[in-house]
């Protein structure tokens, strides 16, 4: 039975589960401009940092949101699955609830290839693998490029969809994430970018059966196959790097800067969660200003949810769904 | 030893035809450059046979020796070469064995003629190879091939007159009969190597493919064949191994056949020879046609971490780079059309080459881009 608009916020469950946990925090690291790093050891110690309970907190809270979102995604490429009569959740039935989002999508897109081409060169490289190639039967080239191409090529009615394949624009996002990390790197010393690199190669898809597990994915009916669940890990990614896009936007508006004209329209709950940030912190734990804080993310997911527009309290999508996939 | 006055000679007609050098800047590993240096000049040789177009600048312009002079180093015991050992053993093979029913190209068979011939008849190897050669250039690639003396055979290192003190730039003109060096043209001075502080990229892995041109019974040879794996469920082709070589070669029962692992283009040709041999031991007739490289992978260090988030932010439109799914940056160069994969230690690998000039000019052109994102 399907559920929707129910959240899970079970943070007991969560606080064990370091690996994740790990992952997001140094994924956040990677966004802010000062290098606190918690190191999260399975006995729960800290290694050092101004910045450990609030980055402690925005992770666990990151990851909070980051599962109940793929959670719902996952329940809702499990309908889209049982409408086909599908026994597996297929990359398809992904690419078809990504389908509103043209950027998102491509951006997915671009990352599917990027994955063939990467094991189409690997694969030259060393002659073990290309024996085992060669054994498994050469279909494998491109295999996500095709299954992209024909499922589009499928339900596209416009042509637009289509059309992303040749579209060669620049990715506004994907650009903004580059230079910031390009400005970031420039600063570093070599230790320090030693650790930014490593922080970086860390990926849900590396870790597949924990993944798998974390997602609870037993106890659902119709599982996601291989394809299908590199796609929820790099979709778990891109939420992770949506979220603290958008918190660092956050944080930026929250810097009254003078001469802004808009400052006065700031909304009330924005500055009660900043009060009540401050009041953390001037209880006595060190809060590092630079730290993305648990605010910032709640803030921007509430006005990620917010849907504009002079009808928005009345549609049916807004109350169907009751949280936004930032993902998709 | 045999050939110790034969170098003496060649020295001297040499010396007639070549400039002093100034000496030569210290290298980075000798040994293996000078291996490089060696099989650039084999595959200089065969360039220059056929009249190629690389570019004056390319380090590859600059075919020293004929091939045969090569194969005076297999007697000296201090040489490094693992080409050498298998010459060795290559003589020791085919000597006994007629292969001239494999027909292959022209000038493939030149240069196969002196590998088969006594090593010692260095003149005759000359002189076969003669229409190939070419003056040395007074490059410091030479130089530095010249250096490693102790590694090279005395008639090569005294092509480089600079580093030994009995060359006098004599009026002795080569005898035509003996040694026909006559056609020796004069080159202009090309530019070093690599500006790069001599680093050059070493050949990790050669593809290649032949045709044995014959219908081949895959059971039979699995039988018969010593180090050979044939699963017909799994996979429609022998895999074959052999040990010098080290490759690995995939024989299909229509006779084309595949040959991965080698280190060299020569020895993946020597490997696939060898594999041609075994298949004709066993009563096919195989022949050896088409030889061609497919692939060759190289890698090198340039020794300083690389910002690579800057590179990818520059050259966009060249590079991708997701480090959760690969801890490389992905560069397609267009020219020449080679993929690196770039890491954050400094390690290239460069791969999709048909020739190793390919390989070197995509480090040269990559090499002052990676400066400008070098990690202090």
């Amino acid at each position: 039975m399907v559920v929707f608009g129910t959240t899970f916020f079970n943070f007991d469950s969560f606080i064990g589960k370091t690996d994740f946990v790990e992952i997001i925090g140094k994924s956040v690291f990677l966004y802010r401009y000062h290098i606190i790093l918690p190191l999260l050891n399975d006995s729960g110690r800290y290694s050092l940092g101004d910045a450990r309970r609030p980055l402690h907190e925005t992770a666990v809270l990151v990851e909070d949101v980051v599962h109940t979102q793929l959670i719902n995604l996952l329940q809702q490429a499990a309908e889209v699955s049982q409408l086909r009569g599908a026994r597996v959740i297929t990359p398809e039935d992904l690419l078809f609830l990504m389908r509103k989002d043209k950027k998102k999508l491509r951006r997915l897109l671009k990352y599917m290839f990027i994955r063939d081409y990467k094991s189409k060169i690997v694969k030259g490289i060393d002659e073990d693998d290309l024996l085992e190639d060669k054994l498994s039967g050469s279909n494998n080239t491109n295999k996500r490029q095709k299954i992209a191409q024909d499922f589009l090529n499928s339900i596209d009615q416009t042509g637009e969809l289509l059309a992303m394949f040749e579209d060669d624009e620049v990715d506004e996002v994907k650009q903004e994430r580059m230079e910031r990390a390009e400005r970031q790197t420039r600063i570093m010393d070599s230790a320090q970018y030693a650790e930014f690199c490593e922080s970086r190669q860390l990926s849900f898809s590396k870790k597949a059966s924990k993944f798998r597990d974390w997602l609870d994915c037993s106890s659902m009916e119709i599982k996601p196959n291989v394809v299908a669940m590199e796609i929820l890990a790099y979709l778990a990614y891109e939420t992770v790097a949506q979220l603290v896009d958008l918190a660092l936007l956050v944080r930026q508006d929250m810097v009254t800067k003078a001469g802004d004209p808009f400052s006065h329209a700031i909304s009330a709950t924005f500055i009660q969660y900043h009060n009540s940030a401050e009041s953390t912190a001037a209880c006595g734990v060190e809060a590092h200003s630079d730290a993305i804080q648990p605010c910032h993310i709640r803030e921007a997911i509430r006005r990620y949810s917010h849907k504009i527009g002079p009808l928005s309290p009345f549609t049916n999508a807004y109350r169907r769904s009751g949280m936004a996939f930032l993902a998709c | 030893m045999a050939s110790a006055p034969r170098p003496e000679r060649v020295l001297r007609l040499l010396a007639g035809c070549l400039p002093p050098y100034p000496p030569p800047p210290p290298t980075v590993g000798l040994l293996s450059m000078e291996q490089q240096e060696t099989y650039l000049e084999l595959y200089l040789d065969q360039c220059a046979a056929q009249d190629d177009l690389a570019p004056p600048r390319s380090p590859l312009c600059n075919p020293v020796v004929p091939y045969g002079m090569y194969i005076l180093n297999a007697s000296n015991p201090d040489t490094a070469f693992n080409s050498n050992p298998e010459v060795k053993e290559t003589s020791g093979d085919f000597s006994s064995v007629d292969l001239s029913f494999l027909p292959d190209e022209v000038t493939q068979e030149n240069k196969d003629q002196p590998v088969i011939s006594s090593r010692h008849e260095t003149e005759e190897n000359s002189e076969s190879q003669s229409p190939q050669s070419r003056l040395p250039s007074p490059s410091e690639q030479d130089i530095g091939l010249g250096l490693n003396s102790s590694s090279l055979s005395n008639s090569h290192s005294q092509l480089h007159p600079g580093d030994t003190d009995s060359v006098q730039p004599s009026p002795e003109k080569p005898n035509s009969d003996s040694l026909s060096l006559a056609p020796i043209t004069p080159m202009t001075p090309m530019t070093p190597v690599s500006e790069c502080c001599g680093i050059v990229p070493q050949l990790q892995n050669i593809v290649s493919t032949v045709n044995l041109a014959c219908k081949l019974d895959l059971k039979k040879i699995a039988l018969h064949a010593k180090n050979a794996e044939y699963n017909p469920k799994r996979f429609a082709a022998v895999i074959m191994r052999i040990r010098e070589p080290r490759t690995t070669a995939l024989i299909f029962s229509s006779g084309k056949m595949v040959c991965t692992g080698a280190k060299s283009e020569e020895q993946s040709r020597l490997a696939a020879r060898k594999y041609a041999r075994v298949v004709q031991k066993l009563g096919f007739p195989a022949r050896f046609l088409d030889f061609k490289i497919q692939n060759m992978v190289g890698s090198c260090d340039v020794r300083f971490p690389i910002r690579l988030e800057g590179l990818v932010l520059t050259h966009q439109q060249f590079s991708s780079y997701e480090p959760e799914l690969f801890p490389g940056l992905i560069y397609r160069m267009v020219k020449p059309r080679i993929v690196l994969l770039i890491f954050v230690s400094g390690k290239v690998v460069l791969t999709g080459a048909k020739e190793r000039s390919e390989i070197y000019e995509a480090f040269e052109n990559i090499y002052p881009i990676l400066k400008g994102f070098k990690k202090a």
